[in-house]
């Protein structure tokens, strides 16, 4: 089945192609699934500002979807945008304020897009032209 | 028949971007013609900010299709909140001559390159309306889509001004019938009044 993302190839099989809200089979040791990417939920974007932040890394903890990451050899705080979903939990909880949220519309680049919609082979033919 | 699908935000919009398609419904039923409105249940479970869709389909004979609660060949498309269009082509399956109305404080033009080549010959007009700055007011409903009851008013907030625009742009209902069925009708004047259309 043809893939979705323009940045991923993924080659989703027929029996996986679900509606976001289904299930999906975890990644496998761990990592990233890029069938429930939530890069497109963010409104708002977090933004480090490295100068004030003191490294107490209460953002990796916070983040519901852990895509705060320790960078830079574990010295620095980055943030996986293509599964960020703007929730805002890193900025509420960083204790000098070093996270800011800046809407995400300012930003070319940060969100894999989905030109596609994921849908059944069977849906997918209704939708055809 | 004409189908309209409405994106919004999970929970955070999901009354209103329901208020645009019961708006737009009402309005269409009034003047005489045969109406649905409905959620999705494919979006279902909706989560804080997951894109979801909310549908409505009108036409001057009866509706046959009962059982297809999805619009894959909308006409018109509507956006409560415009960076959705970042992550997801919106216009996915639309039909030649289709309006795209985006709840933005931007102007048209800017949002355009969001829709993908194939979608954006099909568009006739793409247009915005800041309805959040018109209507401040969003309803957080918790209470979810499937059936429950909606107590509160139809069109109070944002829908209105959406619905409003999206009239003006399609000409689909007369403006006095968008106004007399939004409870805030303030807001969907203004929306109608004040939306910034491209012709394509
Ligand atoms: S905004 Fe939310 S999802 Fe994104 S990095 Fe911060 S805590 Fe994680
Ligand atoms: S919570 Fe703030 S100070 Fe602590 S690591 Fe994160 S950004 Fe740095």
């Amino acid at each position: 089945m043809k893939t979705r993302f323009k940045k991923y190839t993924v080659e989703i099989p027929e029996e996986m192609a679900i509606p976001f809200a289904g299930i999906v089979e975890s990644p496998k040791p761990n990592g990233e699934q890029p069938m429930m990417l939530t890069g497109g939920w963010r409104i708002y974007r977090p933004v480090i500002d490295s100068e004030k932040c003191v490294m107490c890394k209460s953002c990796v903890l916070a983040c519901p979807d852990a895509t705060v990451l320790l960078v830079d050899g574990g010295n620095k705080i980055g943030f996986n945008l293509d599964y960020c979903k703007g929730c805002g939990l890193c900025t509420w909880v960083c204790p000098v304020n070093a996270i800011d949220r800046v809407p995400e519309l300012d930003f070319e680049d940060g969100v894999p897009f989905q030109d596609a919609l994921f849908l059944l082979p069977h849906v997918e033919a209704l939708y055809a032209d | 028949m004409i189908e309209i699908t409405v994106w919004c935000t999970g929970v955070i919009q999901d009354k209103e971007g329901r208020d645009v398609c019961l708006v737009l419904t009402e309005a269409a039923f009034n003047e005489g013609k045969f109406t649905q409105a409905f959620d999705n249940y494919v979006d279902l479970p909706d989560r804080i900010n997951v894109q979801v869709r909310k549908y409505a389909r009108i036409s001057d004979t009866v509706i046959e299709n009962v059982f297809e609660y999805e619009n894959h060949k909308p006409n018109i498309i509507g956006v409560t909140e415009a960076t959705i269009m970042k992550g997801i082509n919106v216009c996915y399956g639309i039909q030649p001559g289709s309006v795209l109305v985006i709840n933005t404080t931007k102007d048209p033009e800017e949002l355009l390159k969001y829709v993908p080549a194939k979608q954006k010959k099909n568009l006739k007009a793409v247009a915005t309306i800041d309805a959040l700055g018109i209507a401040p007011e969003q309803l957080i409903d918790y209470s979810g889509s499937e059936g429950a009851e909606d107590a509160s008013a139809i069109g109070g907030g944002l829908g209105a001004a959406m619905a409003g625009a999206i009239a003006a742009v399609s000409g689909l209902v007369k403006k006095e019938s968008v106004l007399a069925a939004a409870a805030n009708r303030t807001a969907a004047k203004r929306g109608y009044d004040e939306v910034k259309i491209k012709q394509l």
